[in-house]
């Protein structure tokens, strides 16, 4: 997937480029409202991330025009900015997603990939990971062709983790997909720990391998190997 | 006291004792000029007691006037001496006890010493006294009376600005900061109003730089925040850390996540106060509550929390969004701060919500809980949990209370009618 990012913070941005590189994907970066501007006048891409506040440019402008180019594009607007105005403005001029920083990459990628998604296949909406089949419009769960009773957060849960396969996630980032604001309530750590404990008896119960591997005691990564 | 009663208070006690003493000098000269008259009187009768007694060597018959008696006794030996004064005395003209003026005297009538008493009546003289004190005393009492009514009109006109401005002041929220110059010829109140308006501005300018202040720190922390998250992320996938730098990856991962809580409440805090949440709208508290409880089940069931509810069908209007987060913290605070094992009562009767959960055994400090930064010294959270509460209620029109009733703490909200 081609991706170009729009964000001023060179930090930041390398950081989010090495990430959805290591997925595969193809980045592309703009740190100005011109550069960006020129890029999405030449190329295509599958999804753009969209800072809002540019140091020589307003992001929302730069939305504005793509959408009057009759562009495809994903966009996702990932702003320091949590005013419910520029949120509804946001979506309102078609982007697709909204994010707030600070944010955990594998929830960026997470988001991006669920767009992309709906993107491309409008039909079958199938994800699946070797005998794991996620049914993205039904909300359901599958091994081997199974259906499976998952709880709505179990369900979540695993989703992310396969979005981000191969990725080490943390507690904290997958706490905070769950919870949203309240994920740092008490001892919220030991419940990914146990929502992971069931969707893996779950699975292995199903007959599905365990994909589940625990990194430094920090998070877990699903990986095949 | 306010300003009229303390004005007219001074003002009736100086025209009270002016009263008062002028009366009494007036009374005092009034008196003594009819006793000078009436003892002329006298003195003329023992004159014309005096001639008669040389002309025809007799003692005169008292004169037929019901005021005036003449009294005569045998003396042994006249004397030069006059004595003259007030006396009461039986009138047996009029057959009455009078107030009178004396005059006592020798004459020799005849060879025959005689103390000779004239008594002139003060009857008329309190007469005239009494007229004269009423045609004194009516017209100023009524003088006073039109002057109290001129005072207070003037009074309330004269002050009318001041009175203004006192309103405006009262009514000041720093909020929208309104204050309207009150329209005035008269300098003092001019100038207070000038005082009072550069004092407004002031505050209005230093709260409003204090919200962005706080507002763009808060913001510009974001990005930093932001970067320190995805370096994280990006260090956790590689695959060369040792075994001691995961507990310092766990713990900046806690402190990032902290960190950002801390940054988002005091933004949410500022979009509180600047009504950036949207417009109101009719809620149902019941099931926004059920939701909560399904949304934080895991966290009540871990710590084997009971919770008890008890709804009527009370609807509310209220914003969406602030009232999520008012329930979320409230939730939060009755699950961080209660027991394992405790309970959790919610109630909503009458658009009343109790929110009681178990916890210490002390109360809490009512004036301080709801303070920014105020924490129990066990809490982990970052306490603008309660603030934020607050902060709500305050915009929503809700009314707040803390209350404490063995075991349960308790919030009690009043939603509506």
């Amino acid at each position: 997937m081609k991706i170009l990012i729009v964000e001023d913070e060179p930090d930041l941005s390398s950081a989010i480029k090495d990430y959805l590189t290591s997925e595969g994907n193809l980045c592309e970066t703009a740190a100005t409202y011109e550069t960006a501007y020129q890029k999405i006048s030449l190329y295509s891409y599958d999804c753009i991330l969209l800072d809002l506040m540019l140091p020589d440019g307003d992001g929302l402008k730069l939305l504005k025009y793509l959408k009057s180019l009759q562009k495809t594009e994903g966009v996702v607007i990932i702003s320091a900015r949590n005013a419910l105005d520029d949120r509804i403005t946001g979506l309102n001029l078609g982007a697709d997603d909204y994010l707030i920083k600070p944010f955990h990459l594998s929830e960026l990628n997470a988001r991006i990939a669920a767009i992309i998604r709906r993107k491309n296949n409008q039909l079958s909406n199938v994800l699946s990971f070797n005998e794991i089949g996620v049914d993205l419009n039904a909300k359901t769960i599958s091994v081997n062709g199974q259906e499976m009773h998952f709880t709505r957060k179990e369900y979540d849960l695993l989703l992310y983790f396969i979005y981000n396969k191969g990725k080490a996630i943390s507690k904290s980032a997958a706490a905070e997909h769950l919870w949203g604001d309240d994920a740092d309530m008490a001892d919220s750590f030991d419940f990914i720990y146990t929502h992971i404990k069931n969707i893996r008896k779950k699975l292995s119960d199903a007959g599905a391998k365990d994909y589940f591997h625990s990194v430094y005691g920090v998070g877990y990564r699903f990986s095949d190997v | 006291m306010n300003l009229f009663a303390k004005y007219n208070r001074i003002l009736l006690l100086v025209l009270l004792t002016g009263l008062v003493a002028v009366g009494i000098l007036f009374y005092q000269a009034l008196t003594y000029t009819l006793n000078g008259k009436i003892d002329e009187n006298l003195t003329e009768e023992l004159m014309e007691v005096n001639d008669y007694a040389h002309v025809k060597n007799i003692a005169p018959a008292p004169p037929d006037e019901p005021n005036l008696i003449i009294e005569y006794k045998k003396a042994i030996k006249a004397t030069k001496q006059h004595q003259s004064g007030d006396t009461t005395f039986y009138n047996p003209k009029k057959k009455v006890n009078e107030y009178a003026r004396y005059l006592k005297a020798d004459v020799v009538i005849q060879g025959q010493p005689l103390h000779v008493l004239i008594l002139n009546s003060k009857a008329e003289q309190a007469r005239q006294v009494q007229l004269i004190f009423w045609a004194i005393i009516i017209p100023v009492i009524f003088l006073c009376g039109l002057l109290a009514l001129l005072n207070r009109y003037l009074l309330l006109k004269l002050w009318s600005p001041f009175y203004q401005v006192l309103k405006q002041i009262k009514g000041f929220n720093v909020k929208h900061g309104n204050y309207a110059v009150v329209d005035t010829d008269i300098s003092e109140f001019k100038q207070l109003n000038e005082a009072i308006k550069q004092m407004t501005v002031q505050i209005e300018d230093d709260f409003k730089e204090i919200k962005l202040f706080t507002e763009n720190a808060s913001h510009e922390m974001m990005t930093p925040i932001a970067i320190i998250n995805s370096k994280l992320d990006t260090l956790l996938q590689s695959h060369t850390l040792a075994e001691n730098d995961s507990q310092a990856l766990l713990d900046l991962y806690k402190a990032t996540t902290r960190l950002n809580k801390i940054n988002q409440s005091l933004l949410l805090l500022v979009k509180i106060d600047h009504n950036l949440l949207g417009e109101k709208e009719e809620l149902n508290p019941a099931e926004l509550i059920k939701q909560k409880i399904d949304n934080f089940q895991e966290l009540i069931s871990q710590r084997s929390i009971k919770v008890y509810c008890s709804f009527d069908g009370t609807t509310i209007s209220g914003n969406k969004y602030q009232f999520d987060i008012l329930l979320n913290n409230l939730f939060s605070n009755a699950i961080r701060h209660n027991k394992p094992g405790g309970e959790i009562h919610i109630s909503v009767k009458n658009g009343l919500l109790n929110f009681e959960n178990t916890g210490n055994t002390h109360a809490l400090s009512e004036s301080q809980i709801f303070e920014r930064f105020y924490k129990d010294p066990q809490s982990d959270g970052v306490g603008l949990g309660l603030a934020i509460l607050k902060q709500i209620c305050i915009k929503q029109g809700y009314s707040l209370r803390y209350y404490f009733r063995l075991p349960m703490h308790g919030f009690e909200l009043q939603l509506g009618h």
